[in-house]
Parts: C-alpha cells; sequence; structure tokens
C-alpha cells in the first residue's frame, strides 16, 4: 500500500468522522434531568421526590445582593434591576421587598374581604368599625401619618395591611429605600428561576442573564452584585470540576502521548492511535441519540470513562505488528482475543438492560456501540493506514530483559488465596460507612461559599431547602381546607420554636368554604352606611370620606370566589402555583418550611398528625433513591460479571483457561475495592463505574497474558502492549487521582489502583506456567 | 381627610441619645416609646405594638429631628430644617421648614411655641392640608373650642400663659 493510499485513507476517515461529529452534535440534546437516571418510583414519597428534584421551589431561589458606593445608590439600583427582571421569562419570581402592597392585583383588591382572616373573628358593625377609625385617627396623630393616608379612604380596617403581612415571609430583611437591606448595607433580592435547580446547563442561562442585566444598569460600573444559591452552586461546582478535569486530561494525553512516541518511535502513530475510541465516542453518541429521545449528560460521562477500555485496541494492534509480515498476518494472532474481549464486554454491559432504569441503558447502548465500532475501525480501518515503516517491539533489549526478570518472579499458587484472604479482611476491618449516598459529598462547595448562602438565606428569610411540608387531598379544595386546619398548628410549632414558619397555600388563598364564610358576613350597602355614621358621629374624619370603603365591600359582596386558577393567574399568583400540583387525580401541595430549628420533633410532630400531611427531607430520600440506584448498578455489575465469565468460557470450550482469565480480573476488582475501604473511602457510583473501567482493562491484560504462543518474539510483543497500556492508564488516571475535587480523585484513584492489580495479579494467575 | 386640626393634649418626654417618648391623654389614649431606633407603641386595650424604625426610614427623619428639637441640639435642627425664631417677652416661637427631601415630601412645616425654655404646643402642618397639633405642659389641660378651628388654636399657643 503506498503511502498516499494510506494518508488518503486516513484522511478519510478523519473528515467522516468530523462530519458524523458535527451532525451528532447538532442533532443530541443532552439533558441534566437527574430524573432518567434513576430508578423508577416505588414508593409515592420517591415519585413526589423525582418531581421535586427537578421543580423544587426552594432549590429553584437565587440569592442576590448588590453593593454599592451608598446604600442609596444600592437600593436605587436594586429597583431598577428588579423592574429589568420582572419582564424576564427566565425567572418565575423577582423579589427586592418593593412594597407588597403594589403586589396585589388591582383586580383582587375588592377580594382583601375574602382573603383577609379579619371577618373570621369581627363583623363590620359600628363598634368594630369605631375601634377602627379611632385606631386609624391615632395612626394619623402618629408620626408614620403619611404611610397610612394613600390607604384610608379605601382600606380603614387596613385589610390590605393585614394581607400584606400574611404574605411576608416571618423574617423578612430590614427594609431601606422600600427594598431589602442586609445589615452591613447591601440591597437583597431573591429571584426564583424558572429552571430546575441541579441543570447546571440552564442555571448558567440563568446567571448569565441576572449578570447582563446587572451590567446593563446605569450605575454598574460601581456597583456589584453578589449571586448565591443552589442552582449557583451547581453552575460553579461544574465549571471548576470540568476545568480541571480538563487540565488534569490534557497534561495525561501530553504523557501518553510521550509514552506513545518512546514506545513506537513514530509520530505517525500518535495520529492513529486516538482514530478509534474517537469513531466509537461519535458513533456512541449517535446511536443513543437516535435510539432515546435525549441523551443524558451522566450517560455521556460515564460512558466516555467507560470507552477508556478502546484505547487499548490500536496499541495491541501497534505493538504485535511483527517484522517481515503484513498488518493482517501481525493482526491475524491478536485479533481473536481482541475480538473476544469486545464482544463478552459487550454481552456483558447488556446486563445493564435489565436494569429497567433508562440512563443505564443508554450508557449500555452508547458503551457497546462505541466498543464494536472502535473494535471494527482497529481491525478493518486502521491496518490501512498505518506506515510501512515500523520499529518490530520485539527487538527491543530491555523488553527481553524485562520478561525474563518477570519469569524469574516466584509464583506461589497460594498467593491468589492470601490476596483473597487479605482484600476480605481489609473489607472486614475497614470503616463505615461501606457507601458514600451523598452525591453532593463529591464536587463539594467551597465551605466559605456555603456560609456566605447560609447568612443571605438567614438575612432573606429564604426557605429551608432540604425539607418540605407535603399535602395531599382529593381536590384543591379539599386541599386548602387540610391547609387551613394545619395553620393552627403551625402556630404551636412556631410557639415551640420547632420551626421559624410553615409557608402554607391556605394563606394565600383561602377555601372556597371560608371565602363563602366571609362573604356572608359582609353587611349590605345601607347596613354598612349606618354602622360607618354611628363609628364615625365622634370622630374628626371628613363627611363621604370613606364612599370608596362602602363601594369596596359592596363589590366583595357579589364577587364569585376566588379559584386557584384564578388566584394563579394574577400577579401574586405564583407563589400559590409554585406550590400547588396534581398528582394521579389528587391535589398535592409543597409548603416550604423556614429556620427548622428542630427536625426530629418537628416530624413527630406531623406525624402524629397524619392524614395527608407529611414532612418530606429531600436530602434523606435522595439519598435513599441513590442507594436503589446504586443496588441496581450494583446488580447489574455481578450479572454483567457472570455474562462475561460465560462469554469467555463459551469462547475457550475450556473452563480452567476461562478461569485463569476470570480469576486474576475478580481477584483484583476485588482488592481495588478492599483497599479502597480499608484507606477509608466510601464508595459511590462514580467509583463503581471505575472500577468497571479497571475491569475492562484487566480483562484485557489477562486475556492477553493467558494466550500461550510458544514464541518468545509474540510474548514480548504482548507484554510490551500491556506496559503500554498499565503505564498510559496509570498515567492518565494517577494524574486525576490528585485532583482536589472528590469526584475526579475518586474515578482516578480507583482506576489507577485497579489497574495496578489487574496487571500485577495478571502476571502471577494469567500467564503460562513454563 | 380630617374636617378640622387633629388636636393631641398629653406630654413630650426626652431622655436624651435616642430616647423620645410621647404620651396622648385625649382625644384617645396612647404612649409611644422610642428607645435606639425601636419603637413600641401602647394604645388603650390593644396588643403592644413593636417595631423597628429600620423598617420605616421615612421616620427616622422626622424622629431624627424631634430629638434634635427637645435635646436643644440646635446644630443637628439646623441640618434639617431652616429655622425660623421670633421672640415676645417669654414667649418664643420656632417655625420650622424642612429642607430634607425625605421630610419635605409629607411634612410643610413644624411650629412650636413656648415659653422660657418649656415648649408648649406643636403644630404640624402637613402637605396635604391636615394638621395635627400637640398640647403639652399647662395647655395639656386647656380646653379648646369645639370644633378646634386654626385660628383658636394659634391664639391659644402663642399666649400660652399659665
Amino acid at each position: 500500500m503506498t503511502s498516499a493510499r494510506r494518508f488518503g485513507v486516513a484522511a478519510l476517515w478523519l473528515a467522516a468522522l468530523i462530519v458524523l461529529a458535527v451532525v451528532v452534535q447538532r442533532r443530541l440534546v443532552v439533558v441534566n434531568d437527574l430524573r432518567s437516571f434513576m430508578p423508577p418510583a416505588q414508593t409515592a414519597e420517591q415519585k413526589l421526590l423525582l418531581d421535586e428534584i427537578g421543580d423544587g421551589p426552594a432549590s429553584r431561589l437565587l440569592l442576590l445582593a448588590i453593593s454599592a458606593a451608598t446604600p442609596e445608590r444600592a437600593a436605587a439600583a436594586s429597583h431598577e434591576f428588579a423592574a429589568k427582571l420582572h419582564g424576564d421569562a427566565r425567572f418565575t419570581q423577582v423579589l427586592n421587598g418593593e412594597t407588597d402592597l403594589s403586589v396585589l392585583d388591582p383586580a383582587l383588591l375588592p377580594y382583601r374581604y375574602l382573603l383577609s382572616p379579619t371577618l373570621d373573628h369581627a363583623a363590620f358593625d359600628a363598634p368594630f368599625l369605631h375601634d377602627q377609625l379611632e385606631q386609624r385617627l391615632a395612626d394619623l396623630g402618629s408620626p408614620g401619618a403619611d404611610l397610612l393616608k394613600p390607604l384610608l379612604a379605601n382600606d380603614p380596617t387596613l385589610e390590605t395591611l393585614v394581607l400584606a403581612q400574611r404574605w411576608t415571609p416571618a423574617h423578612s430583611p430590614e427594609l431601606r429605600d422600600g427594598v431589602w437591606f442586609a445589615a452591613r448595607g447591601e440591597a437583597l433580592l431573591l429571584v426564583q428561576t424558572r429552571a430546575a435547580g441541579f441543570d447546571p446547563a440552564a442555571q448558567r442561562d440563568a446567571i448569565d442573564a441576572l449578570n447582563t442585566a446587572f451590567a446593563g444598569l446605569p450605575d454598574a460600573g460601581s456597583a456589584h452584585l453578589e449571586i448565591s444559591g443552589p442552582g449557583y452552586f451547581a453552575v460553579i461546582v461544574s465549571a471548576r470540576t470540568r476545568a480541571e478535569a480538563e487540565w488534569l486530561s490534557a497534561i495525561g494525553t501530553l504523557g501518553f502521548l510521550i509514552l506513545l512516541l518512546f514506545a513506537y518511535r513514530s509520530p505517525g502513530a500518535l495520529a492513529l492511535v486516538a482514530l478509534p475510541i474517537a469513531s466509537g465516542a461519535v458513533a456512541g453518541m449517535a446511536a443513543t441519540a437516535l435510539a432515546f429521545h435525549a441523551i443524558h449528560g451522566i450517560t455521556l460521562a460515564f460512558g466516555f470513562t467507560l470507552l477508556g477500555v478502546a484505547q487499548e485496541y490500536p496499541i495491541r494492534v501497534f505493538s504485535h505488528r511483527r517484522a517481515g509480515t503484513s498488518v493482517d498476518e501481525s493482526l491475524a494472532g491478536v485479533w481473536p482475543l481482541l475480538r473476544l474481549a469486545i464482544v463478552s464486554a459487550c454481552i456483558a454491559y447488556l446486563a445493564f438492560y435489565a436494569s429497567g432504569v433508562s440512563g443505564l441503558q443508554q450508557l449500555a447502548s452508547f458503551t457497546i456501540v462505541g466498543l464494536l465500532v472502535a473494535g471494527a475501525a482497529t481491525r478493518w480501518l486502521l491496518p490501512a493506514t498505518m506506515p510501512a515503516q515500523f520499529t518490530d517491539v520485539a527487538t527491543g533489549a530491555w523488553l527481553e530483559r524485562a520478561r525474563a526478570r518477570l519469569d524469574r518472579l516466584p509464583r506461589p499458587r497460594w498467593l491468589p488465596w492470601a490476596v483473597l484472604i487479605l482484600a476480605f479482611g481489609l473489607l472486614w476491618i475497614a470503616p463505615a460507612p461501606f457507601w458514600q449516598n451523598d452525591l453532593a459529598a463529591l464536587t463539594p462547595v467551597p465551605p466559605a461559599l456555603l456560609q456566605r448562602e447560609g447568612e443571605l438565606r438567614n438575612a432573606l428569610g429564604a426557605p429551608d431547602i432540604r425539607y418540605l411540608l407535603v399535602l395531599d387531598a382529593p381536590d384543591d379544595e379539599q386541599l386548602l381546607m387540610l391547609s387551613e386546619g394545619i395553620d393552627v398548628q403551625v402556630e404551636k410549632w412556631k410557639a415551640d420554636r420547632l420551626v421559624d414558619d410553615v409557608e402554607l397555600p391556605s394563606r394565600w388563598l383561602p377555601s372556597l368554604a371560608t371565602q363563602r364564610g366571609r362573604q356572608g358576613k359582609l353587611p349590605d350597602r345601607a347596613v354598612l352606611e349606618a354602622a360607618l355614621a354611628a363609628a364615625q358621629r365622634d370622630l374628626p374624619f371628613q363627611p363621604g370620606l370613606f364612599t370608596p370603603f362602602i363601594d369596596d365591600v359592596e363589590k366583595a359582596r357579589t364577587l364569585p370566589l376566588l379559584t386557584p386558577p384564578a388566584f394563579t393567574s394574577s400577579l401574586l399568583g405564583a407563589r400559590l402555583q409554585a406550590m400547588l400540583a396534581r398528582r394521579d387525580g389528587r391535589s398535592v401541595a409543597l409548603a416550604t418550611l423556614n429556620g427548622v430549628h428542630d427536625a426530629d420533633k418537628l416530624a413527630a410532630a406531623i406525624g402524629a398528625l397524619g392524614g395527608g400531611v407529611s414532612l418530606l427531607d429531600l436530602k434523606a430520600s435522595s439519598e435513599a433513591l441513590v442507594a436503589s440506584y446504586r443496588e441496581r448498578i450494583g446488580k447489574a455489575l455481578i450479572v454483567a460479571l457472570l455474562m462475561l465469565a460465560a462469554a469467555v468460557t463459551i469462547a475457550f470450550r475450556d473452563v480452567r483457561r476461562a478461569w485463569h482469565v476470570i480469576a486474576p480480573m475478580s481477584l483484583a476488582t476485588l482488592l481495588a475495592l478492599a483497599v479502597l475501604r480499608a484507606s477509608g473511602v466510601s464508595l459511590s457510583l462514580f467509583h463503581l463505574v471505575a472500577l468497571t473501567l479497571a475491569a475492562g482493562l484487566g480483562l484485557h491484560y489477562a486475556l492477553f497474558f493467558e494466550r500461550h504462543t510458544g514464541d518468545a518474539a509474540e510474548e514480548r510483543r504482548t507484554l510490551h502492549a500491556t506496559l503500554i497500556c498499565v503505564g498510559s492508564a496509570i498515567l492518565v488516571f494517577g494524574l486525576l487521582a490528585t485532583s482536589t475535587t472528590p469526584v475526579l480523585r475518586a474515578i482516578g484513584l480507583t482506576v489507577a489502583l485497579g489497574v495496578g492489580f489487574h496487571f500485577c495479579l495478571s502476571t502471577q494467575m494469567a500467564r503460562h506456567r513454563p | 381627610m380630617l374636617k378640622q386640626p387633629l388636636v393631641l393634649h398629653g406630654e413630650l418626654h426626652y431622655g436624651g441619645a435616642g430616647e423620645l417618648g410621647k404620651r396622648v391623654d385625649r382625644p384617645y389614649r396612647e404612649t409611644t416609646t422610642i428607645t435606639h431606633g425601636k419603637v413600641e407603641v401602647q394604645r388603650n386595650g390593644k396588643p403592644l405594638q413593636r417595631f423597628s424604625l429600620e423598617r420605616a426610614p421615612e421616620l427616622q427623619a422626622l424622629l431624627a429631628a424631634f430629638s434634635a428639637l427637645l435635646g436643644g441640639d440646635a446644630q443637628q435642627l439646623a441640618q434639617y430644617y431652616t429655622i425660623e425664631a421670633t421672640q415676645n417677652g417669654e414667649n418664643f416661637r420656632l417655625t420650622l421648614t424642612p429642607r430634607v427631601t425625605e421630610l419635605a415630601k409629607h411634612l410643610r412645616s413644624v411650629v412650636v411655641d413656648g415659653r422660657a425654655t418649656e415648649p408648649y404646643c406643636f403644630s404640624l402642618q402637613q402637605s396635604d392640608g391636615d394638621s395635627s397639633v400637640m398640647l403639652l405642659g399647662p395647655l395639656a389641660t386647656a380646653a379648646v373650642g369645639e370644633p378646634p378651628t386654626a385660628v383658636a388654636l394659634a391664639t391659644l399657643c402663642q399666649n400660652a400663659a399659665p
């Protein structure tokens, strides 16, 4: 084959790859919805949790602080910023403390008599009105008169203030110039994103929107916007993890290239070695995107990790080229083994289809297609591009010395059993807990940011992100009645210092029954006029001043009652809408809690209520969910191992030979797990995926070491290929192990450790005994 | 909103540094105490109301001015108002016109009448035409005509003879 033709094939291959990659990249929809990566919900709580992980109102809150040269300028910036954000569809709620009275939709103003609890314990008769007007007179005589004057004629009983107070969180920040302020002179804002809190891409979009809007303010140059909250953390943590991973991978790749250059002394090999795995990755993405609606971010991350096995295919081909024969002839010796490794790994990953988790099925599709395509490309495309000039690695003198040294190593037959006992011993003494279910612990947020978030959350009186009160009833009306019933309990919990406040849906909208009751207590025009005249007799208010009040009451008497759909379509309705949901034909409300002081006692108190009320602990539930997910992965992996063993045994038609391959691989995996555990590591999903990758690599080592050719040169080539593979894996993943991010460290350490054990145990257990 | 000036009878008390007290005896009973920005209002037969002045920055300027006036701190007072003083024998009259926007928005003027060192009348003229007069000391029990007129009140305050 001429070099021009080889170059042509390689260029065509690369071009086809780029075209396919561009097409895939255009069509690929990457979602970060954790729900598709979770096992189907078993309990009602899990079902709710899966929805809540996506839409939890508290996790969608971003906490903002604006600092400027003076508090007045910060307040001005807050006003302008909020006004700008109000029209942005990315935010469902923008609060900066601007007077709640203006928030009451003018259309809802007459409804204040149905929404406020005043009429539950009073009637609009002469004594009540007299008492109220007397208080208004005292208000007018007080320095605060000017604040109340605009309300007086329409609302002498100040129902709008009653409602504003009811709708203000228990601990709202101080107001300055009409906006929220923190003690150290920063204006505070609270925005709720439409996007889910865990979705870093959508959250990044929202945060970019905030920064852009802020930069457009007239005073932006001298003011500073600080953002905090779960969504913000998701963005910075994923960016930081990605930056660190890219940086370490870049160094790793450079080291890998230098290693290859030393190994093959051919720059051409460097370019070719990446083509099969790149083909596998693009094909895997294309297949997954075709078979599934969208691909999950975790599928991609885990899939690329597992596909790392394919990096070995071209190395095997390069190392096994023999002087004086064609590429195809050289390949004939190793291809059956490579094919066996590929096919058995694919068979093993079929086990993931049985998991019932769509994310795992995606992962299996990606990996299987990726491995098959990488394998096929290695077998049928790579040889056509390989340079004619090469060095047979078997001629290296250092390699012969290494092989001889390896042969001289003692190989006691008791060693594997001793390792097995050691592994169990390590597992036995390993400190608890075995599993790390808190995935957030793997991508920790810097403590300083968490502390600042706590400060802002406290200052803003923003709801707790861990707990939710769940109300469940057959329909909206019964749900609101249930909520009204609990309101009394909430006051008791507040008095007992269990919780600072619970934002119940009935606080926003009373049940129709309650509204009807209040409406029935509103006097007709004549009665109210007479009562007001009597109440006003000895007070100096101008005659006719309260006519707007009489008109409003008259209007309220015939208003159609306010239903949740009508209320949620108003300006104020966003809060209620965020709380109410229909689920399986029932109405469910999620009430946020502020300042949970004693979760256990609160849970007990709520448990005692029974009947449609429960406390949802998002952290505990999501950890339970992760645990059950991990259990499924664990089971799938055990089935995968069994299927792998069966595939190898069938291919070899020799149980003894299969044992020589499967035993070192399994033992090394167990040993890696035991060493990790004994050094105090609690295992997570990421460790499991990393162990699986290491096992896939270990399968190669064992398969190739097990091959007995009786040809010393071929055995040198096997050793050469294996050393390059082990060296590169330890280099790349060892670098990841130095990361400061626990998730990268988990993957790096596990693979590096596993690869080391696989190599050592394969040389001991798989190689032919002379 | 009111058909006549609101006449309050009672007492003002200045306790120094940030402490202000106001007691109204007629036409309603109310005691207001302000201590370091915390306000407590006790009205007849009602639960005690507490709030922080930081919640109502509009009030801060007004109360700072009152403290300056009652504490005799002319310099601080001049920060908030242009002061015009007239003397008639032992009687004095201070006419204060707000110079800061927070105050000027709602308040047209404050007139303080008194004798020697004791204020007897605090008259607040609001921008919307309403006015209120607080009668103190010897005038706290003085009779005002029913209904009270601005002219009668001015006469009462200016001739604040015991």
